[in-house]
């Protein structure tokens, strides 16, 4: 199954089954969406080594050990979510009926791969216990209640085992859209609450941040993400590599100053690689001046609105030490003690995570990491792959860590053409390497809205909320 | 063909003995008391193929079916004969390197490398074995890149560094420039002749090569990543369309015997090296805008449609099968 066709099967499905509910008297509505999986498998412990992603059946059972894996990713829904419920199809097959229809649970990992997960390598079932399925029967609808589990927007996983050694067998996602799994979500019951809180936002408005890396060349990508900007408000922040090919004065004044230029007032610029290209990377601190800190190390501080701290980092370890020990690192720990801000995002260029293809993740820049980690910092920004991407909350180690981890973002779509994947990283959430675009970050009191905005004529998007720590 | 059970069944063997490469493997696996992976997954001949970075197989017969997946990380992987070579992931702290493994992915010899890998091919025989790395830039479509291209005989233990060494023959006359960049290696029956593409001065040719001899000669212009028909008659390779990099590449057959060129049903940009799957059939590999990685397949006459053959999975290549 094309993975592509299948998310747009997807949306076409959501869309097609936003229902709307009215009650006698109006005052009560409901409105139900229907999602389909955007991945399911299984594994079994008698082929530790096998994969069957693409199967059109979900095994689980005790004798062999099966396990079945399934994510949902739930978009476009407004309001209090009122009930969620998970329905499973068992196979239309002789043996798919079981006197045990297994345990559901949910799982943190959200990441793991519908064509790579095997026994060996399973992602580990480690969330509450949100129901058990008695006797099923052949080619048959069952119901478990997550409610409690799928709380708005975003991606949920579900492992389901069993402990009885006649298993059951159910229709995954493969096998069509009329037997598929389903996590249908419903909003609005009930006799009150008026319309779903608005989505604008609230008065006297919360500080924006707003920009990407890998921004001005001789191609239309920047004039593309520059013409984004002139109607985002906020504060612009850039990711480094700011004109190409080498930095120079003559490059920014004919490349960045009649695209991103436009803004220059407010715009706080990390310097990249390419930046760095001509030497002491004089023509990106000539362009930005007082804005882009002291020339001599880049890296500098400011605060946005009551609650927010905003670090800008120097990456460019050849020319700016990053190590331990560094000048660099020191300052950027005394900052942080310094700082009596909540919320915390940090920026810089080279990633220190990254799916991209043609830059590996980058280890100069761990000590940053460290150190942000140490003070419990939120968010940090990068660029340096010319694409999109969005990791889950994680430790230094790239391991996920819903309580401390920070959430790493590569926002290289600033304009540079694009650059492949390679290996999908571990708590890789969200991926995009065909679209410019910028990254909106709306600066709560105690958390942060990230959104993608994407060049105009293209739809990817990707937007969520998580809270400070 | 005999040795595909026991290849199989020596997988897990394969596994710890690979632990050495296999950076992350099974961190969240439960105890290791279940069974070994004895089944096969569906029977007769199998491809090889990379998910998300995991070497894999699947049945030739029923490619979508299940998948058996080691622990075994490449960037890019191919087989010839009981030959398997990868090319192992760049890492923060770790470069690349060559790794030839035998059929039961057991380590023969691994060659450090610089660059990042990009192409990767065995001869049928599996003696050969050739590889292009991108040593600065990242993509064909630009001007400013460069390659190298190296080839071992796992036989004598040759190690040919970079192609640039030999000597060119360029439109009939000695050719040097600095400029010089090999790419995209396929090799013939006999395991000395070998087709690649030579890029300088702005074009990109097809040169045949003579391992022995140490030379490469330009046959014709525009012909990036050749990859020869098993049977030994055809060359597909990708095409840059209005011969200009930066609009994509075209799928496209050159018949060897006649200069004829078929371009092949495929119409979206592949910048892959093609894999011939049998003499007709073409596998190649595209991604998707969120970085998932699918081998789809297309007739090498120019007629039919593009399939999807394995989802999520890229660098196919058929096992044990000669010609590759």
């Amino acid at each position: 199954m094309l993975r592509r066709t299948s998310f747009m099967t997807v949306a076409v499905g959501v869309t097609a089954l936003f229902v709307t509910m009215s009650l006698p008297g109006g005052v009560a509505s409901a409105a139900t969406a229907t999602f389909a999986p955007v991945a399911d498998t299984y594994v079994d412990n008698s082929t530790t080594g096998t994969n069957f992603g693409t199967s059109g059946q979900l095994g689980v059972d005790n004798s062999p050990v099966k396990r079945m894996f399934l994510r949902f990713t739930v978009s476009g829904v407004s309001g209090a979510i009122s009930s969620v419920k998970l329905r499973v199809h068992t196979d239309d097959v002789s043996g798919s009926e079981s006197g045990s229809g297994g345990v559901f649970r949910g799982m943190s990992s959200t990441t793991w791969s519908e064509t790579a997960t095997t026994w060996n390598n399973q992602p580990s079932i480690d969330g509450a216990t949100l129901g058990t399925l008695g006797s099923v029967a052949r080619n048959q609808w069952y119901e478990v209640d997550v409610t409690s589990y799928v709380t708005g927007n975003g991606a949920y996983s579900f492992g389901v085992t069993s402990t009885s050694t006649n298993g059951a067998d159910y229709d995954s996602r493969e096998s069509g859209s009329g037997t598929a799994p389903q996590l249908v979500v419903t909003t609005g019951t009930g006799p009150s609450p008026s319309p779903s809180p608005s989505p604008s936002p609230p008065p006297g408005g919360d500080p924006v941040l707003v920009g990407a890396g890998d921004i001005a060349t001789s191609g239309s990508g920047d004039t593309a993400t520059a013409a984004l900007l002139d109607s985002i408000p906020g504060t612009v922040f850039t990711l480094g590599d700011n004109v190409y090919d080498n930095g120079t004065a003559s490059e920014f004044n004919t490349y960045y100053n009649p695209t991103w230029g436009r803004h220059k007032a407010r715009t706080r610029p990390v310097p990249g690689n390419h930046d760095y290209n001509t030497s002491g990377a004089t023509g990106y601190y000539g362009y930005f001046g007082a804005s882009a800190g002291d020339p001599t190390k880049g890296y500098y501080s400011y605060d946005l609105g009551a609650n927010w701290h905003v670090i800008v980092l120097n990456s460019n370890c050849s020319a700016v030490p990053c190590g331990t020990t560094s000048a660099q690192t020191t300052w950027l720990r005394a900052d942080l003690a310094a700082s009596t801000r909540p919320c915390t995002v940090a920026m810089w260029h080279h990633p220190r995570y990254t799916s991209g293809a043609n830059h590996a993740p980058n280890s100069s820049v761990a000590p940053f990491v460290q150190a942000l980690y140490d003070a419990n910092a939120d968010l940090i920004l990068t660029g340096h792959n010319h694409q999109y991407e969005r990791f889950a909350p994680i430790n230094p180690a790239n391991q996920l860590d819903n309580t401390r981890g920070i959430r790493h973002f590569v926002v290289g779509s600033g304009g540079a053409s694009h650059y492949g994947f390679g290996t999908i990283l571990a708590n890789s959430e969200a991926r995009n390497s065909d679209t410019y675009g910028v990254l909106k970050l709306t600066l709560h009191a105690n958390a942060y809205t990230w959104q993608f905005v994407p060049e105009s004529g293209r739809t990817y998007s990707d937007s969520g909320t998580t809270n400070c720590h | 063909m005999t040795s595909l059970r026991a290849r199989l069944v020596v997988i897990s063997l394969a596994t710890v003995l690979l632990a050495g490469i296999a950076l992350t493997y099974a961190v969240l696996a439960p105890a290791a008391d279940a069974p070994a992976s004895t089944a096969l997954a569906g029977a007769g001949p199998r491809v090889q193929v990379l998910t998300n970075g995991l070497l894999s197989t699947v049945s030739r017969a029923d490619p979508g079916g299940p998948r058996e997946v080691t622990a075994v990380r490449c960037d890019r992987a191919h087989t010839g004969a009981a030959t398997v070579a990868c090319l192992t992931p760049v890492g923060a702290l770790t470069a690349t390197s060559l790794v030839v493994m035998d059929a039961a992915l057991r380590p023969l010899k691994e060659i450090p490398l610089t660059g990042f890998p990009n192409r990767l091919r065995v001869s049928a025989s599996g003696r050969m074995i050739a590889w292009t790395l991108f040593i600065d830039g990242h993509s064909y479509a630009t001007n400013g890149f460069s390659t190298q291209t190296g080839i071992l005989d796992t036989r004598t233990g040759r190690i040919v560094r970079s192609l640039e060494d030999f000597t060119i023959t360029r439109d009939g006359r000695p050719y040097r420039n600095a400029d010089v960049n090999f790419w995209g290696v396929t090799f013939a029956g006999d395991d000395n002749r070998f087709y690649a593409t030579l890029s300088t001065g702005g074009r990109r040719s097809l040169v045949e090569g003579d391992m022995a001899a140490g030379t490469v000669r330009t046959l014709r212009d525009n012909v990036e990543c050749p990859s020869l028909s098993p049977d030994g008659t055809r060359i597909a390779y990708k095409s840059a369309i209005g011969a200009d990099p930066a609009k994509g590449w075209r799928l496209t057959v050159l018949h060897l015997g006649s200069g004829r060129t078929v371009p092949l049903a495929e119409t979206r940009s592949v910048d892959d090296q093609p894999a011939w799957l049998d003499d007709q059939t073409i596998a190649y590999g595209l991604q998707t805008g969120d970085g998932t990685n699918n081998t789809w397949t297309v007739p090498a006459d120019g007629g039919g449609a593009p399939t999807l053959l394995i989802p999520g999975a890229n660098s196919p290549a058929v096992i044990g099968r000669d010609g590759a």
